[in-house]
């Protein structure tokens, strides 16, 4: 039969011209896999044992991710059946919710994934602070990282409008408005949110754009940028601080290779080997610890997300009224503790308080650039550090469960279980 | 100073400060290039905020004078506004509350509370608590030929302002 073996043969080589390693079998191929696959190559070949353990990460970078693409893929889904014009808008949701083969299912998942990738990339940031993640080299990281955050609210902001229904226009009524209280600026803000003066199609039009195409492609972008530099700098701080990465590279030389599998290697060689510096048994194979672990925790978070997407539904009001102000209306979840502020002053809570913030945030690792404590939780020498941001956490929870919970209609104090 | 990679910096206008007509040249193309680019942005940002806007017209008429009894507070929800008809004549009250712009209730002879954020405004629309900024807005009325009433939001009154029909 050698027209059979003929066949194998270019089966065989047809498959290898799409995965030249094939099944890596040896720790030799193991590493090529790593380096020749282009989805695999972000990771390294192999990682520091220090970064794979659950108890450090937690896994919240990663989860962000994933939810990242679950967001992505069920919002090209619904995309299919959405209209982005008032009525219509809100007619589309309903036929997700009633008519759609699946439509619920996505649905559901597209809210409560981006609920929970809030709520994440918020921890991660928290996990990130209490380890002494943002020092050196990974202070730029950081900052990228709470751009990341940012755009996560707005794109959570920016898809809360769409449904078209209640909730949806009197939380937007309420943010929309807080942009107009920045000074200088604010209602020439506002009237660029909403392509106008009210909220109507133009605003609809403006908030899916900016939802599903520009919010998206920056975020995209900077995940790029942020996994670029940790694929640099390694996937997270290590317990001892790096002897030849505490100084960022020199301008205008190479920076030197920290590692002692660089295969490509193109670096000023340290004086010391690295090899020697830098233990072996310090590391593992990507393939398959690495690789492993990603893979069941994407599994774990779409269990997840599908459980909670069948048991739970979306909430779908009446169609948005101009007219009629629910009682109370309240912003997105994740803003009402700033809703909580602004009902004291709006420009306290809505403009001065997030941007101090933001640029507190974006502040930190070059006002403790101090490469202490870094590698471990709540590190002793970085105990001033840990109660200032826990204690600015703790009152951001704090006035946010306040807000979702304790605040009736009038905004007047009420006890969940008096309800 | 004989690095070679040193007189490469030199000889795209750089780091040093020999050879100032190429460094000026440089530092002036560069300069201007990156002044043409965003002001081209700048400009063009202007093409976010739209000329025309589909909007509900801000002068609308509301209904005949008879329409609205005397003595009394009319909400029209579709413009968000209240109409009174008082002894000493008609006038109206933005019901858009000035602090997020939710629609604030009317409560008879006490004056206008907002639903989101607990601000209370007097009978004449003037801040008594909450977080509100401004009071509300009071429109100026007008008696259209064809004898109905007119409110033109973008006349804004004072708390005394009557209109005798």
């Amino acid at each position: 039969m050698p027209s059979l073996t003929a066949a194998t043969r270019t089966v065989r080589s047809a498959w290898r011209s799409v995965f030249r390693v094939g099944w890596p079998r040896t720790d030799k191929d193991r590493t090529a896999a790593m380096i020749s696959s282009f989805f695999l190559h972000v990771h390294s070949a192999k990682v520091k044992k220090h970064s794979l353990r659950a108890s450090y990460t937690l896994g919240l970078g990663l989860i962000s991710f994933y939810l990242l693409l679950v967001l992505v893929v069920t919002g090209v889904a619904l995309m299919l059946y959405y209209t982005p014009h008032p009525p219509e808008a809100y007619r589309s949701m309903k036929d997700l919710q009633f008519v759609v083969t699946f439509g619920p299912v996505l649905r559901n998942m597209h809210r409560w994934a981006a609920h929970a990738m809030v709520l994440v990339v918020f921890l991660h940031m928290c996990r990130v602070f209490f380890t002494g993640g943002y020092k050196t080299p990974r202070r730029f990281n950081w900052v990228v990282g709470v751009v990341l955050f940012l755009l996560t609210l707005g794109l959570s902001f920016t898809g809360y409008l769409l449904p078209w229904d209640q909730l949806s226009f009197w939380a937007i009524t309420v943010g929309s408005n807080i942009a107009s209280y920045a000074p200088w600026i604010g209602d020439d803000l506002k009237y660029l949110m909403l392509g106008g003066h009210v909220i109507g199609s133009g605003a609809l039009l403006r908030f899916y754009v900016l939802h599903c195409v520009v919010l998206p492609g920056a975020a995209m972008t900077l995940v790029a940028v942020h996994f670029f530099r940790v694929r640099k700098d390694g996937l997270s701080a290590p317990p001892q601080p790096e002897p030849s990465a505490i100084v960022e590279a020199a301008p205008g030389r190479f920076p030197a290779s920290t590692r002692s599998y660089g295969l490509m290697a193109l670096t000023d060689r340290p004086a010391q080997p690295v090899v020697e510096s830098d233990p072996e048994d310090d590391e593992v194979l990507s393939w398959p610890h690495l690789l492993y672990r990603e893979l069941l925790l994407l599994l774990a978070v779409l269990v997840v997300l599908h459980v909670v997407a069948l048991v739970f539904n979306a909430p779908l009001e009446e169609i948005a009224n101009a007219t009629i102000t629910p009682n109370p209306a309240k912003a997105p979840w994740y803003f009402l503790g700033l809703q909580e502020l602004v009902h004291y002053s709006a420009f306290v809570g809505g403009v001065l308080v997030p941007g101090v913030i933001v640029l507190a945030l974006v502040l930190i690792p070059y006002l403790d650039p101090k490469p202490r404590g870094v590698g471990v939780w709540f590190a002793r020498e970085r105990r001033w550090a840990n109660w200032t941001f826990g204690a600015f956490a703790i009152v951001a929870v704090v006035l946010t469960i306040v807000g979702t919970f304790f605040r009736g209609p009038n905004w007047a104090w009420v006890w969940p279980w008096m309800r | 100073m004989t690095d070679p990679a040193k007189d490469g910096d030199r000889a795209a206008g750089g780091l040093t400060g020999e050879r100032t007509r190429r460094r000026f040249l440089f530092t002036t193309g560069t300069a201007t290039v990156v002044v043409g680019v965003f002001g081209f942005l700048g400009a063009t940002a202007r093409y976010l905020f739209p000329n025309v806007l589909y909007e509900p017209p801000s002068r609308f008429p509301v209904g005949r004078p008879e329409d609205f009894p005397p003595g009394t507070a009319t909400f029209l929800p579709e413009r968000r506004l209240f109409v009174f008809n008082s002894d000493a004549g008609f006038y109206a009250i933005s019901s858009i509350c000035t602090h997020l712009g939710c629609n604030v209730n009317h409560i008879t002879g006490d004056g206008f509370a907002c639903p989101c954020h607990g601000s209370l405004y007097d009978a004449n629309g003037q801040v008594t608590r909450g977080p509100a900024p401004r009071p509300l807005a009071w429109f100026a009325l007008s008696l259209s030929p064809r004898g109905e009433l007119v409110i033109d939001e973008e006349r804004l009154v004072q708390p005394d302002y009557r209109f005798k029909v």
